[in-house]
């Protein structure tokens, strides 16, 4: 469990006077489950970039358990982001020519991560998250599969934070709604904070808090609107 | 990271067996240009090595040596049989062997020669042994004519044609061991049979075919018949006086009239004004020669020491008369084939650039169409190094293949002409790879590994979020 906080960020990109993010503050306390929200361009991509490190951060501070990782370099910020992030993507970035198993060992292998345990933790996820095939290749699922190794995949190294974008918006309806309870009941078993970014208001509505981002700034965050009242 | 690398080549297959394909294309050219250069310089050193002087009548040392140690049929000016005479007898000389050639059976050179010459350039025999009479022949190692087979002559060769002699035919009876030079597809034959042949040489073995020698001829056409044994194409095939070297021609003409008008045999002429002989087949053989003996192209010498060697190629370096080394004439020949190298290695050269700049720009592409899955490696917590090592390893494995086949299909290719080359002139090539070789491979691995480096590079300086984006 990783607790987030934000301050004084910004976010410019090249040839842009106006910044493309500005969050003066944010806490997102550890284990919460956050949804993202907001229209194309409001900066919710941004947001998941830098909070995971894909990104670095150029201005302001992004402190998860109250460390920076502004000032990691690119190398730190890979390696902060394998130990600590399990990110799944709309578009799964699964590897094809590789089974099931492979795919979820995949990061865990190039970082030189993957001993036993984390060979038997493999198959003990792709078995939780319903797949019974691990040595299925990959191009031969479907899609809503492909999601479920992915979600495998992201919790291997005992994230943290799930960082998940989009991750129910490339499956049909009833897909996306098996993955978007996966998503959940996953981040609560290992009690990780979960931060999605979605437009599927039925994902959306089932976490606790919910942010809602136009051009770049929080228009809404239904945490402040309950302090508030 | 090998599964990884294995399965995106197994994908991308098509494009990797043309990179493949494209480095090895490119390898093979060079190696099979470097491999076939030194084997035809080992080859034709080791054909030559078992001559150490050839004597010729004065005009071009490349081509007596070309024609009296490689057997390429060529006209050469013939020297006074005279030679001959003062080299067998100089105790500076081992041995001195006349070499008569211009006929050919079956497309295999038949040359006169001496039992001194069989004995000197040779290991033994598979088979069989010496010729002990004028109708006798031995056959080279590559010779495909079994013992007891039947020659019967042709003038020329195969590709020039010209008439057989069917009222004359040798018979095989030794067939010696290889000695990997072009006499291994040769067929020896007692040099006085050849000069009977052609209506040359004194009778030397009394007791028989007196009814053969009238003697008396004409000088020219003793001079024109003591040319036969001499011109492959032209005089022996056709008579074709017109492709002779008009002051040779006239020369050795005048030489070898002197010589053979009297020896000359009794003979037949044919239509364009051939002479034929005959032979004894049982006739013995008489390999003393005397100045009576009739113009000759070429005589191998075996001189008793290195310092012979040299002083008999000194002196019989005259107006008249040629000594020449092979090997120092091959030399020369290397100049001129390691300038033809050099054309070769510079194409070969050529071919390795273009390859590698379109192995370049390829993989710069690749590179740039898998900028998302490289990203993607990069958000899943793959470290930059390992990015790095994936896409070196993957393109570096596809040259480092290349690099083999391309050696492997190099060295097969310079075995196959090689092959080619030893069927057609019986000079073997040892085609096979030295040490230097390996040096070129690493020279090549080396700007594989920097090639692959570029791409390799470019991945890892990829930001994963501008790549994902993307």
């Amino acid at each position: 469990m990783l607790t987030l906080s934000i301050e004084n960020l910004v976010v410019r990109v090249p040839d842009l006077q106006q910044p493309v993010l500005v969050i003066d503050r944010l806490d997102v306390a550890a284990g919460q489950h956050l949804a993202v929200t907001g229209g194309s361009g409001s900066g919710k991509s941004t947001l998941l970039n830098i909070l995971s490190g894909l990104e670095r951060v150029r201005e302001g501070r992004v402190l998860w358990n109250a460390s920076d990782i502004a000032p990691l370099s690119e190398s730190g910020r890979d390696r902060w982001r394998a130990r600590n992030v399990g990110l799944v993507m709309q578009d799964f970035h699964l590897f094809p020519g590789l089974t099931a198993l492979a795919n979820v060992l995949l990061p865990a292998r190039l970082a030189g991560a993957a001993d036993a345990a984390i060979l038997a933790r493999a198959h003990d996820l792709l078995a939780r998250v319903g797949l019974s095939r691990p040595d299925q290749r990959i191009e031969t699922m479907s899609r809503g599969e492909m999601q479920r190794v992915a979600i495998a995949r992201a919790l291997l190294r005992r994230p943290g934070v799930i960082i998940a974008d989009e991750p129910t918006a490339s499956l049909d309806v009833e897909s996306g709604a098996a993955v978007g309870d996966l998503l959940l009941e996953v981040a609560a078993e290992t009690r990780s904070t979960l931060i999605v970014a979605s437009h599927d208001p039925r994902l959306v509505e089932r976490l606790d808090r919910r942010l809602s981002l136009a051009a770049g700034r929080i228009v809404a965050d239904n945490a402040a609107s309950e302090v508030a009242a | 990271m090998i599964s990884f690398v294995l399965a995106d080549l197994r994908r991308l297959w098509l494009g990797a067996f043309v990179l493949v394909l494209l480095v090895a294309l490119a390898t093979a050219l060079g190696v099979a240009v470097t491999v076939q250069e030194r084997a035809l310089r080992l080859g034709s050193a080791r054909a030559a090595d078992r001559f150490d002087l050839v004597v010729g009548a004065a005009g071009s040392e490349t081509q007596l040596v070309l024609s009296s140690v490689f057997l390429q049929p060529s006209p050469l000016p013939l020297m006074p049989g005279a030679v001959l005479a003062k080299l067998a007898a100089d105790p500076r000389v081992a041995w001195a062997a006349p070499v008569g050639f211009g006929d050919s059976f079956m497309g295999y050179p038949i040359i006169g020669t001496t039992t001194a010459l069989v004995k000197g350039t040779t290991t033994g025999f598979a088979e069989g042994g010496l010729f002990a009479h004028e109708g006798e022949a031995i056959v080279g190692a590559a010779v495909h004519l079994p013992l007891g087979a039947e020659i019967k002559p042709m003038h020329g060769t195969a590709e020039t044609g010209g008439e057989t002699h069917t009222e004359i035919a040798y018979r095989v009876v030794g067939r010696v061991k290889p000695t990997g030079t072009p006499w291994d597809r040769a067929i020896l034959v007692p040099v006085q049979a050849v000069w009977h042949i052609h209506g040359l040489g004194h009778d030397d073995h009394g007791d028989h075919d007196d009814d053969h020698h009238a003697g008396g001829e004409d000088g020219d056409h003793a001079a024109d018949a003591a040319h036969l044994p001499a011109h492959a194409d032209g005089a022996v095939a056709g008579h074709d006086e017109a492709g002779h070297d008009a002051d040779h021609h006239e020369g050795d003409h005048h030489e070898a009239g002197e010589h053979g008008a009297d020896d000359h045999d009794e003979h037949d002429h044919d239509g364009d004004g051939h002479h034929h002989g005959h032979i004894d087949p049982d006739g013995a053989l008489n390999e003393v020669f005397t100045d009576q003996a009739p113009g000759l192209p070429a005589i191998l010498v075996k001189p008793k020491t290195i310092a012979d060697a040299y002083r008999l190629r000194q002196e019989y370096r005259t107006a008249g008369t040629l000594a020449v080394f092979p090997g120092e004439v091959l030399t020369r020949l290397y100049g001129t084939l390691g300038d033809a190298k050099m054309v070769l290695s510079a194409v070969a050269a050529g071919s390795q650039a273009l390859v590698a700049a379109a192995l370049l720009l390829v993989s710069v592409i690749h590179v740039t169409q898998r900028r998302r899955q490289i990203g993607a490696l990069r958000a899943f917590g793959a470290p930059r190094l390992a990015v790095f090592g994936i896409v070196w390893s993957e393109l570096f494995v596809l040259v480092l293949i290349g690099i083999a086949l391309g050696f492997g299909g190099g060295y097969l290719a310079a075995r196959l002409i090689g092959d080619a080359f030893t069927r057609q002139t019986g000079v073997i090539l040892p085609v096979e790879f030295a040490a230097e070789d390996g040096g070129m491979a690493l020279i090549l691995l080396a700007i594989g590994m920097v090639f692959a480096a570029i791409p390799a590079l470019m991945a890892y300086r990829q930001s994963p979020a501008q790549a994902l984006r993307s």
